[in-house]
């Protein structure tokens, strides 16, 4: 059995890398390609001929490189603070029983489903009162109070898979709670606070409503405004210069899985649940 | 609201215990106020009050304009959206699009995360690849996908001519192709955080339940059911939930794909209530819209998160 | 308790906080004057032609300067909308007729008639004006126009014994007499990307004297006859009787069908004029293309204009000094620059015809700025729902007709009861 298992396994994965991957293959693919070649019938993955100007194109236009500079503080702290403020209220979350957490996680859920659109003026209106509209400052504020309820509901859902009795054994063992919670549950925690913080940075990163409608001064805007400006008027795309930007856009984030992915496994569980 | 630890403490007699219960639990309650209140604060602010303002115009004729003069008109709204046809056209589109893409994102993911977690060779390369669809902004996505579904000029077509299929579908295009191919993308586009979630999530089952599930002679499908399913259930019902509502209020994708065409096929709700707040700029009436949605959405949630809470309490008792 | 009055506290903070009036303040001091310019270019040319037009502004009027912030055209609609409703919005907005009149008719543009000279006035085209011109007042300039113009291959139509039509216009028949002739050897004679439908329809109807809509605002009745449906017929008897249209293009956007036409699969291809300047850059070397006429049906070529437009925030603290920096902006040296930069046709008489002059002989600008004298004002600007309409009626009505899940009457119908059911 084992033996045809294998194959098969690589198999699918090959199918599932090839289907995740090749988009950006092609853009890739798109982003060295002269306008010409875009525009014509022909469709082969290497250009005919390499057309590099896509990419000083694009780094030339409407300051790419500071844009991205404005995401990543914005992704950075924003991710930070998510973090920071979820982890302990979704613990309290998870540990609760009954009615008042039902009506939490309900609350947290019920958030989400309303349609931004229609949040944003109102929005727009109180961070003006408190100073903070067409400022980078105010939306990593809001970015961080939008992933709130994602982080808590994920990471309270994390807390939740790990059995109380691990906390338990370590109370009975004579462990205060804070260590209990620093030496046992964190650990284990750990692979969840990584996805959790994963999900931040991108969603973060990607956001373009906000950012759109919240910073007015271009010296503020974030990636996703600037590479927008590649569309121009009736839909017309430079689409050269669009995927170098896109292409360029997507390293940070690449980056960033990189050096999490490493995190994302636990093993530290093995062996703590003994008969 | 009580931590479980303190119930289950063995205790040498009731009434010292129940005093020394009473101070511990008012310390704890205020302890996890504390834990809470950071995250409450800004939520407060920037979302339930934007939101019970938002909310509050439903029950108004509100308009956009300079000098806003609007009256309280009670669930007129209401009724007009009864009769309003395109809407509910727009909520069967909604409906279809958001369990398409929730049930297939889940099912691909969860096989995904499984090879992931199977130990093959390059699993940290193809962890790694596997986020690629979180790396774009929405902007990037859509026009990567319209060159790739382009009818003429793009590689699906080119490939699936080179094995002798029809190769000139324009499926972005065609009545029939479009939902289908909007979905696609939906789900190329949510599974890095399903896949990450549930990656997350195995990770954090104990190896020797597996172990000692195959000491058993439990076979690869048994341990699925046995080991695995059981610890990842809470976690795949937040992600479920969570995706069904991200999906169901997604419209900057189909709109940048589609625009809601051909002939309305993938008119979406939010897409709709989009156009009747800032093109008509009938704020109050798409306010009514948008009450009404969450009110479906949370209610399709009820139901099944409540079917959830119950298998939870059925296999605790077990 | 005590969290109970905490969240009290800061519902009340918030909500005193909102009702706090904010207006946008502007400076009122006699001393310099800035003022902020939104400008929406795309491409590099047309960015460099608006801050030269900028620079010259701000060295000759040292005491009015006016910043550039720079945005984008995808995304514009709901930015200024924000803008706008939260008092932010800056002193000149760059933005176009159809997007542009539903704010004026919420009240947020200043009225330019004062300050519009009267040379100015002679020089924009009357229906151009009346385009920009909202209850009497005028809300905007006009800067640049497009117009629908057809694209053709010199060699194929030459190879099929047709003659290149040279007069001032052409009719919509001897289009379709080319098409049919050139449609052979597996080639098709027209290429139109048609998945956006409505706004050619809409836009190419005046010549056949389509109107669409009585009456403006909230009283606006439609009106779909002989003149609006000529013209959606005579693309489904082209495509599916003379199929001489490359079916694929129906649904594709009018971007996507220039590559058949590069690649010689179709003769001709209608396309928005700006497109003359990606055709000169983008086709294979040595294609021959021309410009043909432009497109005229029983009522003439007119066709409806959509301007690029410069209007002033009727907040602005500076309403005359910025509405003095749209006249610098608009004449006929920077216009004509301007329009050179982004391929498009100046909104000015006389910012034509020096264009005329100035690239008369490049290939195509002759026969695109001499269709620039048939654009004309046309109801659907004025009418409140006509974004909805086209969004949810209009455009799917319009793919089922040209995909025949429909026939003529189902489409004039569909147009009809969608409209009266979106205003009940």
């Amino acid at each position: 059995m084992r033996v045809l298992l294998r194959p098969a396994q690589y198999l699918a994965l090959a199918a599932y890398i090839l289907f995740l991957g090749f988009p950006l293959l092609w853009l890739i693919s798109a982003s060295v390609k002269s306008s010409g070649e875009l525009n014509s019938l022909t469709v082969s993955l290497l250009p005919q001929q390499w057309h590099w100007d896509n990419y000083s194109d694009a780094l030339d236009r409407q300051g790419l490189v500071h844009s991205a500079g404005n995401s990543l503080v914005v992704a950075l702290v924003s991710t930070a603070l998510v973090i920071v403020i979820a982890l302990p209220a979704s613990y309290v979350l998870a540990r609760l029983k009954g009615k008042i957490r039902a009506a939490g996680v309900g609350w947290i859920l019920v958030s989400q489903v309303f349609p931004v659109v229609l949040v944003i003026l109102p929005l727009f209106l109180i961070l003006r009162t408190i100073g903070l509209a067409d400022s980078l400052a105010g939306l990593t504020l809001v970015h961080t109070t939008y992933t709130l309820p994602f982080a808590l509901w994920m990471l309270q859902g994390y807390v939740s898979a790990i059995p109380v009795d691990l906390e338990e054994a370590g109370a009975m063992d004579g462990a205060g709670r804070w260590t209990v919670l620093r030496r046992i549950v964190f650990p284990l925690l750990m692979p969840g606070i990584v996805a959790t913080a994963m999900f931040s940075f991108v969603s973060s990163w990607n956001e373009f409503f906000f950012a759109l409608v919240l910073l007015q001064s271009p010296e503020n805007y974030t990636l996703p405004i600037t590479l927008n400006m590649f569309i121009g008027g009736e839909g017309k795309v430079s689409l050269g210069p669009l995927a170098a930007g896109a292409v360029l856009a997507a390293i940070p984030s690449i980056v960033f899985f990189t050096i999490l992915r490493r995190r994302l496994t636990s093993g530290l569980m093995a062996g703590a649940v003994k008969g | 609201m009580t931590l479980a630890a303190d119930t289950r403490a063995p205790a040498p007699a009731p009434a010292p215990r129940k005093r020394r219960q009473g101070t511990m639990a008012r310390s704890r309650r205020r302890e996890a106020i504390a834990l809470v209140m950071p995250s409450l604060i800004p939520i407060l602010v920037l979302s339930v009050a934007p939101l019970v303002m938002g909310l509050a115009l439903a029950f108004t004729d509100a308009r956009l304009v300079r000098n806003p003069d609007y009256d309280f008109t009670g669930i007129d709204n209401f009724t007009k959206l009864a009769g309003n046809s395109f809407f509910w056209d727009s909520l069967r589109i909604g409906l279809i699009w958001t369990v398409g893409v929730t049930v297939l994102q889940l099912a691909a993911s969860m096989g995904l995360a499984l090879l992931l977690n199977s130990g093959l060779k390059l699993q940290g390369l193809t962890r790694v690849l596997a986020l690629i669809p979180w790396a774009m902004p929405p902007v990037v996505v859509a026009i990567m996908w319209q060159m790739i579904y382009s009818a003429n000029g793009g590689p699906l077509n080119a490939f699936l001519g080179s094995v002798g299929l029809p190769d000139d579908t324009n499926w972005l295009g065609d009545f029939s192709t479009a939902l289908p191919a909007v979905i696609v993308v939906g789900v190329w586009v949510g599974m890095p955080q399903t896949t990450v979630t549930l990656l997350a999530g195995l990770q954090q089952i104990p190896q020797d339940l597996h172990e000692a599930a195959a000491v058993d002679g439990a076979g690869a499908w048994r341990r699925f059911t046995a080991v695995t399913w059981p610890s990842l259930r809470p976690i795949v019902t937040s992600i479920t939930s969570l995706n069904f509502i991200w999906n169901f209020n997604s419209f900057s994708l189909v709109y940048v794909l589609t625009e809601g065409g051909p002939g309305g096929k993938t008119m979406v709700p939010v897409l709709f209530i989009y156009l009747e707040a800032f093109k008509n700029r009938n704020i109050g009436y798409a306010a009514a819209m948008g009450l009404v949605l969450v009110i479906i959405v949370v209610l399709l949630l009820a139901v099944y998160l409540r079917s959830q809470f119950r298998d939870d309490r059925a296999e605790r008792g077990r | 308790m005590k969290s109970r009055r905490l969240v009290a506290a800061a519902l009340a903070a918030a909500a005193s906080l909102l009702f706090t009036a904010c207006s946008s303040g502007g400076d009122s001091a006699d001393g310099p004057v800035t003022l902020k310019f939104q400008s929406l270019s795309d491409q590099p040319a047309a960015i460099a032609a608006t801050n030269k037009i900028v620079d010259d502004w701000n060295k000759a009027h040292p005491d009015i300067k006016v910043e550039v912030v720079q945005a984008g055209w995808d995304g514009v609609y709901d930015k200024l909308i924000t803008q706008f409703n939260a008092g932010s919005a800056p002193d000149i907005i760059h933005y176009e007729a159809a997007g542009v009149v539903p704010f004026a008719k919420d009240g947020y543009l200043a009225d330019l008639t004062p300050y519009l000279s009267e040379q100015k006035k002679t020089d924009i085209p009357k229906g151009v004006l009346d385009s920009v011109t909202v209850d009497n007042q005028v809300i905007a300039y006009p800067t640049e126009l497009q117009s629908y113009v057809v694209f053709a291959n010199r060699a194929l139509l030459q190879k099929a014994g047709v003659t290149i039509p040279t007069g001032d216009t052409m009719t919509w028949d001897q289009l379709r007499e080319i098409a049919r002739a050139t449609t052979r050897d597996g080639a098709y004679g027209l290429g139109w990307g048609l998945s956006s439908p409505t706004a050619a329809m809409v836009a190419l109807a005046p010549g056949f004297g389509g109107k669409y809509f009585d009456g403006t605002g909230t009283d606006a009745k439609i009106s779909v006859g002989q003149g609006e449906m000529a013209l959606p017929q005579l693309v489904d008897a082209m495509a599916h009787q003379d199929n001489s249209i490359l079916p694929v293009t129906l649904t594709q956007s009018g971007s996507n069908a220039l590559a058949p036409f590069y690649a010689g699969q179709t003769a001709m291809t209608i396309q928005g004029s700006f497109q003359a300047a990606n055709i000169a850059k983008d086709a294979p070397a040595g294609f021959d293309w021309v410009v043909l006429p432009p497109l005229a049906g029983p009522a003439g070529p007119a066709q409806a204009a959509n301007p690029q437009t410069l209007s002033v925030n009727k907040d602005s603290a500076h309403v005359e000094q910025a509405a003095q920096f749209i006249e610098f902006f608009t004449n006929t040296e920077n216009l004509a620059a301007l329009n050179e930069a982004d391929a498009l046709i100046p909104a000015t008489t006389s910012a034509r015809e020096a264009l005329t002059t100035k690239l008369g002989a490049q290939n195509g600008w002759k026969e695109i700025l001499s269709s620039g004298q048939y654009l004309t004002s046309a109801p659907y600007l004025f009418v409140d729902k006509y974004a909805q309409w086209k969004d949810t009626v209009a455009t799917p009505a319009y793919q089922k007709f040209l995909a025949k899940q429909i026939d003529a009457n189902g489409l004039s119908k569909e147009l009809t009861d969608g409209w009266n059911s979106i205003n009940r």
